[in-house]
């Protein structure tokens, strides 16, 4: 598609993201929107380095509870609101990353993700057994969505869904706006040679450390600032926020979306937060048809399965070819 | 065209609510029917589910059918609000129960005050759970400390025993549990000898039965659910410790005595509800459960009997299915039943209860002492 | 004995008893690794279902337990060659990415089909040994556990005299060391994948079917494993049979010897901790690859 006609799908796409809570009553409907924005924000980060740099990180939902946390404490402890807490939260997820990604991100191949999983696990260790600070499995309650303070108007209450979906639209649009100028810039670029070929990359002088570093920083960072929006939301941190599942769920969103691009994880992100709460009665048969699409749509459908779908439903004029940018 | 099918099928799904009028009283119920506490949570369902039909066959209350909906919490903390959510928004219920894992129910709290819904548990222990100053949530259980006032005095007469080690789960229930029995047995004459804790993935804990061992105890007291109970009881006999077991947990249920086998014979129950007391309720109970649902009640059973039957009295003195009316009436609860009366103090915790001491032997629990709670 | 060395040497038994299975399954999951290049997140769910099907076959269809424990390998193993043969082998030059994708797939797959056939109950297996503890010195320990360390050093040594001294053995360690070269000179490499999987997944079940007498099974239980092994290797050295052993028995004994000396919460954090000490100072791990 030609770029205006881009532009002029993305402001459309734009407008009917804004009209869903007049259009939407149902407050039930409106959580999942709202969980499923949170979850968008979370897997634009994850794509970045699963889709872009090509690297496996199962750290992932780790850095999701840790963003979660770090607002949650500070909101529990110093009372800081999620106006704070968001920054934060996203802070300091991507100054952890940071950390860690200098000791592993040279590391390649299977110890890096093997390591990444013992990181996560490290970090449940910490949440659950630090119960001076982190209260353990008693975890953190009573968070609350903050108002937001307008000159001349005043307080304006955003806890009620139809409202906080916006605060949640508004974070997921900057999201997407954050990995598309990355995406589209010569990092970008630079992410996807040092998929498609490491060593070339590295005889033309550009590093690979540092490029997944910036991935994995700004993907974290993201993880953390959608943490403190569905800790805010929700309203309860516990350590259950860094179950293995959350990873599986993300990596499903992001696979199956079509890895590599943008608008793919965030369309999966929707799909795979609604479908498990349409399949709800269905909860064993819905994990075993889950993990079979992830495993076939893996062996076969390396661009996902969002894409191709859509493409067949699309008049052909409007196909496009290019799967390396959204 | 998958896109088309679940279009549709999310189209019906928002529709269907729009069919069905207010004709029932609608009650939500929240509970790990999948997960690593199904078990239980099936049988807490069930038994709620048996007991709706019971009071439907009567005539139901206020004149209307009790409508039980249940949602799968599995025990995790954002999946139990998303099924509250469904349940208050979608389903429009006018009381919750659940969510048994005391940090599911916390959750789920959250949604109750939000909607202002009233919520009871009838197995989350945490302490905390009460002290949040949230309105519409009620306990009907005694917290592990309550049960330690009750208890601890009696415990070194009951199993004739001086030296205490405590060996529990590392989460605010074996914590608390180790931070407020102690004070009644050491009043009692009692002396504390180790305290050791496990985490919830621990399948083996040699480790720590060997240290409690080095310490020689006279008893030990645990807080553990069947499966590291039954894991345990075996471990610890296999390394020959011969001491009686004092167990907060599912340590007279079913399924423990079957996973331990002769592992559990002189076990001690700590429990608010055990299938072998004696009472003309309980008698009438366990005879329904055991034609109805072919095993004998856990306590688990004996919680969603007293989460409901106070639930649906409350709606009856309310004298309407209006949630606020339902929370007020809540308040005022002076309910006689299975393990006696029960009223909410001014944090809505339930006190005056009896609670039990079960001894096992040969595959039975009977009851050997009793106590009731006091007020907190 | 002094009461104190009593303890030590308790202390170093379990950790020899649990070192010796958390050996087992980690050689299991190294061969996997080492020769066909993937880390298998669904070693657990193998040793899962060596529980489960050791447990199903004794007491619900009444084998003895000494067939059952083998039978129920047989089936792990029969398994494995349906999934090598179904979805690995495809996958044969496939990128990590994928591979590791399939395997967290599998692994979901597996647990949750254990979880509608058998229900989240967890279940011991029963034993025809007797269950009164046997005392030496002081020290406890009881005929199973005897058992449990004897059939998992047996397997760990056949699994070390495999790969050194039979044919496929050592197809398996030419395929580890150079798969291209391995066949130019004739090594079936379908065939060897095949022993390799099959292998490491009849090393997980053994484990979960021999320690399942006293350690409850659970279809989740599977996880926990996983990431045990995990651990292991990484400390051991990813791709070194070695590694795998020494890891194992190097982790089982301090996890043990930390859980007896330091506050219990933190027992876990030892294997981490140590993953952390071995990527910062010898990231190849303890043993490089063999």
């Amino acid at each position: 598609m030609p770029e205006t006609g881009r532009r002029l799908a993305a402001a459309a796409a734009v407008l009917v993201l804004a009209a869903v809570p007049l259009a939407v009553r149902d407050e039930y409907y409106l959580h999942l929107c709202i969980v499923a924005g949170v979850f968008v924000i979370a897997v634009l980060g994850l794509d970045l380095i699963v889709g872009y740099v090509g690297q496996l990180s199962l750290a992932h939902a780790a850095f999701f509870a840790l963003g979660a946390y770090t607002s949650g404490l500070l909101f529990v402890r110093a009372k800081w609101s999620m106006w704070l807490g968001l920054p934060a939260a996203a802070i300091a997820t991507g100054l952890i990353a940071f950390v860690l990604g200098s000791v592993i991100l040279r590391t390649r191949g299977h110890r890096f993700i093997i390591i990444t999983v013992v990181f996560a696990e490290l970090m449940k260790l910490v949440a659950t057994n630090w119960i001076d600070m982190t209260r353990g499995f008693m975890g953190l309650p009573g968070l609350q969505i903050p108002a937001l303070y307008v000159p001349g108007i005043g307080a304006i209450d955003l806890a009620a869904k139809g409202r906080f979906y916006y605060v949640v639209l508004a974070a997921a649009i900057v999201a997407f706006v954050v990995c598309r100028s990355i995406v589209r810039s010569s990092i970008g670029r630079k992410f996807i040679l040092i998929r498609e070929n490491e060593p070339l990359a590295e005889s033309l002088g550009i590093s690979a450390f540092r490029y997944a570093m910036i991935a994995f920083v700004v993907g974290a960072a993201l993880a953390g600032a959608a943490g403190s929006l569905y800790a805010h939301y929700v309203g309860f941190v516990s350590p259950d926020l860094f179950n293995f599942s959350y990873v599986t769920i993300m990596l499903i969103m992001v696979i199956l979306g079509g890895k590599g691009t943008l608008a793919g994880p965030a369309l999966g992100a929707v799909i795979f937060t609604f479908l498990p709460e349409l399949l709800r009665e269905a909860s064993h048969w819905r994990m075993i048809i889950f993990a079979t699409i992830l495993i076939v749509a893996t062996l076969f459908m390396p661009r996902g399965i969002v894409f191709p779908l859509v493409e067949h439903l699309l008049p052909a004029r409007w196909r496009t070819r290019d799967a390396g940018a959204a | 065209m998958q896109a088309l099918k679940l279009f549709a099928a999310a189209a019906l799904l928002a529709l269907a609510p729009l069919a069905v009028a207010q004709e029932t009283v609608r009650i939500g119920v929240v509970q790990p029917t999948t997960g690593p506490v199904a078990y239980d949570g099936n049988i807490y369902v069930n038994t709620v589910k048996m007991i709706v039909d019971d009071m439907n066959a009567k005539g139901g209350v206020l004149g209307k059918k009790i409508e039980l909906l249940v949602e799968d919490g599995a025990c995790n903390p954002a999946q139990s609000v998303n099924a509250a959510e469904k349940l208050v928004t979608r389903d429009k219920v006018v009381a919750l129960l659940g969510a048994f894992c005391s940090t599911s129910t916390a959750a789920m709290m959250e949604v109750a005050k939000k909607h202002k819904v009233p919520h009871i548990t009838g197995i989350s222990t945490a302490a905390q759970l009460t002290e949040q100053g949230n309105p519409y949530f009620f306990r009907a259980v005694a917290t592990t400390p309550m049960l330690g006032n009750a208890f601890g005095g009696v415990l070194p007469a009951a199993v004739k025993a001086k030296r205490f080690a405590f060996l529990v789960l590392n989460d605010d229930w074996g914590r608390s549990m180790a931070a407020s029995y102690p004070k009644s047995i050491e009043n009692a004459g009692g002396q504390i000898v180790a305290t050791e804790f496990f985490q919830q993935s621990d399948l083996q804990f040699l480790s720590q039965i060997t240290k409690v061992k080095a310490a020689n105890p006279d008893a030990i007291v645990l807080a553990a659910n069947t499966q590291q109970a039954a894991a345990l009881s075996k471990q610890i006999r296999d390394l020959g410790v011969t001491v009686p077991l004092i167990g907060e947990g599912s340590w007279t249920s079913d399924s423990y005595l079957k996973l331990a086998g002769p592992a559990s014979d002189g076990v001690y129950g700590l429990v608010e509800y055990v299938y072998t007391i004696k009472n003309p309720i309980n008698d009438t109970f366990v005879k329904e459960f055991q034609a109805k649902l072919k095993e004998n009640p856990t306590k688990f059973a004996g919680a969603a009997h007293n989460a409901i039957h106070i639930m649906v009295d409350a709606i009856k003195r309310a004298g309407a299915a209006d949630p606020e009316k339902i929370r007020v009436a809540l308040e005022k609860t002076d309910y006689n039943g299975l393990v006696g009366n029960i009223k909410f103090d001014d944090k809505h915790q339930a006190y005056g209860q009896t609670v039990y001491l079960a001894h096992v032997k040969g595959g039975v629990p009977e009851v050997v002492a009793t106590a009731k709670i006091a007020k907190p | 004995m002094s009461a104190s060395a009593t303890i030590l040497a308790q202390h170093l038994l379990n950790g020899v008893l649990i070192g010796c299975a958390y050996a087992l399954i980690a050689m299991g999951l190294t061969m996997i690794f080492g020769v066909m290049n993937i880390a298998n997140f669904a070693h657990g769910e193998f040793y899962m279902l060596g529980g489960f099907l050791a447990f199903y076959l004794v007491s619900l269809m009444g084998l003895g337990y000494f067939l059952a424990l083998p039978a129920a390998v047989a089936l792990v193993v029969a398994l494995a060659i349906v999934l090598q043969h179904g979805i690995f082998r495809r996958l044969r030059d496939a990128p990590m990415m994928t591979t590791t994708l399939v395997t967290i797939g599998l692994s979901l797959f597996l647990e949750h089909v254990a979880l509608l056939m058998w229900g989240p109950q967890p279940q011991s297996i029963p034993t025809p040994f007797p269950t009164t503890p046997l005392s030496f010195l002081g020290i406890y320990t009881t005929p199973l556990y005897l058992f449990c360390m004897a059939v998992t050093a047996a397997l760990i040594v056949a699994g070390h005299l495999v790969i050194r001294k039979t044919k496929m053995g050592k197809a398996m360690r030419a395929t580890f060391q150079n798969k291209e070269a391995s066949a130019l000179v004739g090594i079936r490499i379908d065939r060897v994948y095949m022993y390799a999987f099959a292998f490491g997944a009849a090393l997980a079940a053994a484990a979960g079917a021999v320690l399942g007498g006293f350690i409850p099974v659970e279809p989740t239980t599977g996880g926990v494993v996983t990431l045990k092994a995990f651990v292991v290797v990484i400390l051991g050295g990813m791709g070194s049979f070695v590694g795998a052993i020494v890891g194992g028995l190097v982790l089982g004994i301090a996890e043990a010897l930390g859980a007896g000396y330091m506050p219990t919460g933190w027992k876990d954090a030892i294997g981490f901790f140590a993953v952390v000490l071995v990527l910062l100072f010898r990231p190849e791990g303890l043993f490089r690859r063999a």
